[in-house]
């Protein structure tokens, strides 16, 4: 943290990087911020996230109204929204190293900051976990409560689906995803310090089998704290949904800390029109991806019409969420398709910002649908809370969501805000589209 | 600059500008382009080819007589193809009672063969769509190549669905076309979607390669009628038939250029084109295997009905070109000339990470597969995956696994792949292991399906066979024309990622220069 400090203060880090010699932009006050900047904004957001959450687990204990499945399963969906923003840019950190990308690298240090918040997310997560293991069968995974013998399916999954072996999974997930997150920041402040080419060939050299690690412990990720909500549903396409909208997320994320910086007078000639082009490229991929993966999943089961896997989308086709499922179609993939395929939108940062609140919050809708329909699922309709309980639903997604981003402003001021020694800086700060 | 690593004053030696006599590059990065290190750019073109000598040797593969190979190769593929053609003729004469299909399996290796050549032209659209959005410019060597194959690829694979339907002559109902007894095809079939989807990719890409020839056969065009003007004589047709040989050239290119003359409106229109058909056929690499997944997983058959087919078979597909393009390519470099100047190292070991990556995607999805049969807790869905890996086509099932999933992972050793040879016998194994892929898939799920009275295996006949090798014969006396009347490399495209064309060049940021420090020469990866 001292070290961070010094050279957010202008300090030797800065003066050794042989990019500021050649690149006015690269003076330390337009790639740094004062430190303690945003603080107000992210103390607040911090308090109004703790605020929040703890509002959302204490409200069952007060009121019979609210269900303790209902908190858990809101605290959930921001909880995981949380997470698919850290897993999502540690996705890119890697590929970035992996395809040795040169136009990335100004913007890279924000995906790192994103991705070294992965605790946070981790650590949300570990609350409704340990909240739903203590309540049992009151909690969000129904089958935590359940005895054997009591469920034919059940049973039969009873192996992979037992409680020990899902903290288990829990603990393997959280070593691998720190680890990678680690190491991708330490070799991007390895390389802030030492200058040289040896800290991105050491991070390309961890990406690549941290890649494979990734790819496995994110698909049971989502098949353990999305999926399995439901236990008698499956879908082989799972992980690549939740992948999906990970890195669409990620992405929106990004590039709003990227513009909001630019618009603190930051970045300047760092992170141009360029830079904020290629990333709407990215979220306007990974919007047609998150569709491509989202409209076959439900497809196939649709037209094989198998009443295991149906039961899952006919419950999200009625009792008022198909609307909600509307709004995914329409609202996740129509709208941003329509807005993000013109040029003009994805040069202009302004429209960008509200462009990612919109689709951040599209995440949060996508999570959402995954997990709350099962609140109530199988109850009569007049036990299913009208109105009242939306309280419960907005303050459980905001807490985490406000945390996470309380912690992250914190995290963009505390280092330099892009990694300084690069060996392809060059080629970033001269990145230009043409077309 | 003596402080400079081996590594980059090698590619600043070839890469730069000045002509520094030829010699051997530093030890450990091959041919010059294996630089490893972080912001150092590999040259994409090898020896400092000025763009006269790209031009003399590119139109010099097709203008020049071929190796003394050519002949007795393109004679035994086109036998080949021509015994596959007759048994195409016999089946059509016969009828598709010929094959070894039987009540329980029925469809076999009309399909699989159809899938495998669809997949195979996979890495022809990734190669010019999406890694040309990705500005890749290594793209540029082997694009061409990879497109021509992506086209005979699609002529094989449409072979299948014409003859399948077992009346050829009926084959046009394939298509929603109006007759006299109002018979539509059924619009709620995948088979019909696979149609539209196949079509549309076919002519995409066909107008895509197309498109970016025209500035080369304009080029040579214009060598052809330089070579009339200037001499008097030159190799004719025939004795009997003497119209010389560039006449033809001249008039052929010439119509097939479309007039282009290099004229700066022409280019201008040319980039927009490419990238507006780069935008188009990006969604088209992923639709149409995604499409042709949909023919097995829209039913209800354990081990076809699985969400992730899509996603999965489109990773399949292009793990499977670009051994294809590579089983093409690594053999073209050894023999013609100078070609390893375009095709270096780097380019092979590129593909050969891509073959690594996509492979471990199949992986990915054989595992997942597995585990949701376990986990979905069907009865049958859980027999079936047992059956491919220990009933009665084991063996099948342990040949994909070990081609596609095993045999890559040499590609984690740098040494492997950087090594041609290497590379070449993966790529056979993953082109062996890719055509398992499909008849496990098909065969292994429909021979033991809810009946146990109707178990039966699948013997192919003759005639599966020989329609199967013949359409390699198809597919390979198409590629060794297209060596010869086509230029190999899209020349166009490969002199702009060369240095000379960086108006910059060695220019930019004059203000830094003599700080002593690394100057990354420009190019792709």
């Amino acid at each position: 943290m001292t070290q961070v400090a010094s050279d957010a203060a202008g300090g030797p880090g800065f003066a050794r990087s042989p990019w500021a010699a050649r690149f006015p932009a690269m003076r330390a006050e337009n790639i740094s911020l004062p430190a303690g900047a945003g603080g107000a904004l992210s103390g607040g957001l911090v308090l109004v996230g703790l605020g929040a959450s703890v509002a959302t687990l204490v409200m069952p204990m007060i009121g019979e109204a609210f269900k303790w499945k209902h908190a858990i399963a809101s605290f959930h969906v921001g909880a995981i929204t949380a997470l698919t923003m850290s897993l999502g840019a540690l996705f890119f950190c890697m590929v970035f190293h992996l395809v040795n990308a040169g136009w990335s690298v100004t913007v890279r240090r924000q995906f790192e900051n994103v991705a070294s918040l992965v605790w946070v997310g981790l650590a949300l997560v570990t609350v409704s976990v340990m909240l739903s293991v203590w309540k049992g069968g009151e909690g969000l995974w129904s089958w935590m409560g359940m005895e054997r013998g009591e469920n034919y399916l059940l049973d039969k999954k009873s192996a992979y689906l037992n409680t020990p072996f899902f903290l288990l999974r829990l603990a393997i997930y959280a070593v691998v995803w720190l680890m990678l997150a680690g190491l991708m920041n330490f070799f991007s402040r390895k390389g802030d310090a030492e200058g040289g080419t040896e800290a991105a060939a050491r991070a390309r050299l961890v990406s690549a089998p941290g890649m494979l690690a990734f790819a496995l412990t994110v698909a049971f990720a989502g098949f353990d704290w999305l999926k399995s909500i439901d236990f008698g549903f499956f879908s082989t396409m799972w992980g690549v949904y939740f992948f999906a909208g990970s890195a669409f997320v990620s992405v929106a994320t990004v590039t709003m800390i990227l513009a909001f910086l630019r618009r603190s007078g930051r970045l300047e000639g760092v992170v141009t029109v360029e830079h904020f082009h290629d990333l709407g490229k990215l979220m306007f991929a990974f919007c047609v991806f998150w569709a491509y993966i989202a409209f076959f999943q439900y497809f196939l089961i649709w037209y094989a019409n198998i009443p295991e896997e149906t039961a899952y989308y006919i419950h999200r086709k009625q009792g008022g969420w198909e609307n909600l499922t509307t709004l995914l179609m329409i609202g996740h993939f129509v709208v941003p398709f329509l807005i993000l395929i013109q040029r003009g939108v994805k040069r202009n940062p302004t429209l960008l910002i509200a462009m990612a609140f919109w689709l951040i919050f599209m995440q949060v809708m996508d999570i959402f649908w995954m997990v709350r329909p099962a609140v109530y699922a199988g109850a009569p309709a007049d036990a299913v809370p009208g109105a009242t309980a939306l309280p419960l639903d907005v303050l459980g997604i905001l807490g985490p969501v406000a945390l996470f981003f309380g912690l992250l402003i914190r995290k963009v001021v505390s280092s330099p805000l892009v990694p300084l020694h690069d060996p392809r800086m060059g080629e970033a700060l001269t990145h230009k589209n043409y077309v | 600059m003596s402080a400079l690593h081996p590594d980059e004053s090698t590619a600043q030696r070839l890469a730069a500008g000045a002509l520094p006599p030829r010699g051997s590059p530093a030890p450990g990065t091959g041919d010059g382009t294996l630089i490893d290190t972080p912001g150092v750019r590999s040259p994409l073109v090898l020896n400092n080819r000025s763009f006269g000598e790209v031009t003399n040797i590119i139109c010099g593969y097709t203008e020049n007589p071929p190796g003394r190979w050519w002949l007795p190769v393109f004679g035994l593929t086109s036998t080949i193809a021509g015994i596959g053609t007759l048994m195409i003729l016999y089946l059509i004469i016969t009828g598709v009672g010929t094959w070894g299909l039987t009540n329980q399996v029925d469809w076999a290796w009309d399909i699989t063969n159809f899938v495998f050549w669809i997949g195979i032209g996979h890495a022809g659209t990734l190669i010019s769509a999406i890694l040309c959005l990705f500005k890749q410019k290594w793209r540029t060597a082997v694009n061409r190549a990879a497109e021509a194959m992506t086209i005979f690829a699609v002529i094989c694979a449409a072979t299948y669905p014409g003859i399948h339907v077992g009346r050829a002559w009926m084959a046009w109902f394939m298509f929603p076309l109006p007759n006299a007894n109002a018979i539509w095809p059924n619009f709620k079939s995948p088979l019909l979607w696979d149609l539209f989807a196949v079509s549309t990719y076919g002519t995409v890409s066909l107008l895509f390669w197309y498109m970016g020839m025209i500035p080369d056969l304009a080029t040579l065009r214009d060598r052809a009628d330089l070579r009339l003007r200037k001499f008097a004589s030159g190799p004719v047709l025939s004795p009997l038939l003497p119209i010389r040989i560039d006449r033809i050239r001249a008039y052929a290119y010439g119509f097939l250029s479309l007039g282009w003359r290099f004229s700066s409106r022409h280019w201008h229109r040319y980039e927009a084109a490419y990238l507006m058909l780069a935008g188009m056929s990006t969604p088209l690499v992923l639709s149409v295997h995604s499409i042709v997944s949909t023919d097995f997983a829209t039913a209800q058959l354990p081990g076809w009905h699985t969400t992730i087919f899509p996603p999965y078979f489109v990773a399949g597909a292009i793990f499977g070109g670009f051994a294809m393009v590579l089983l093409l390519l690594i053999p073209c470099r050894e023999l013609y000339p100078n070609m390893k100047d375009f095709v270096t190292l780097r380019h092979l070991e590129n593909m050969a990470k891509i073959l690594l990556v996509t492979g471990m995607m199949v992986g990915f999805a054989y595992s997942m597969e597995f585990f949701i049969a376990w986990y979905g807790a069907n009865k049958f869905e859980q027999d079936v995956f047992v059956y491919r890996a220990t009933g009665p086509y084991w063996w099948a099932y342990w040949a994909m696994i070990s081609c596609n999933v095993l045999s890559p992972q040499v590609f984690w050793i740098k040494a492997l792949r950087q090594s041609p040879l290497v590379i070449f016998i993966v790529s056979v194994f993953i082109t062996i292991g890719m055509w398992f892929e499909r008849f496990v898939i098909i065969v292994s799920s429909l021979h033991r399906a809810w009946l146990p009275g109707e178990w039966h295996m699948f013997y192919p006949t003759l005639v599966d066979i020989l329609i199967f090798v013949g359409t390699f014969g198809i597919f390979t006396t198409l590629f060794l024309l297209f060596l010869r009347v086509i230029p190999v490399f899209a020349m166009a495209e490969l002199k702009a990622v060369m240095p000379q064309a960086d108006p910059h060049g060695h220019h930019d940021d004059d203000h830094h220069h003599g700080h002593g420090e690394v100057h990354a020469p420009k190019g792709g990866h």
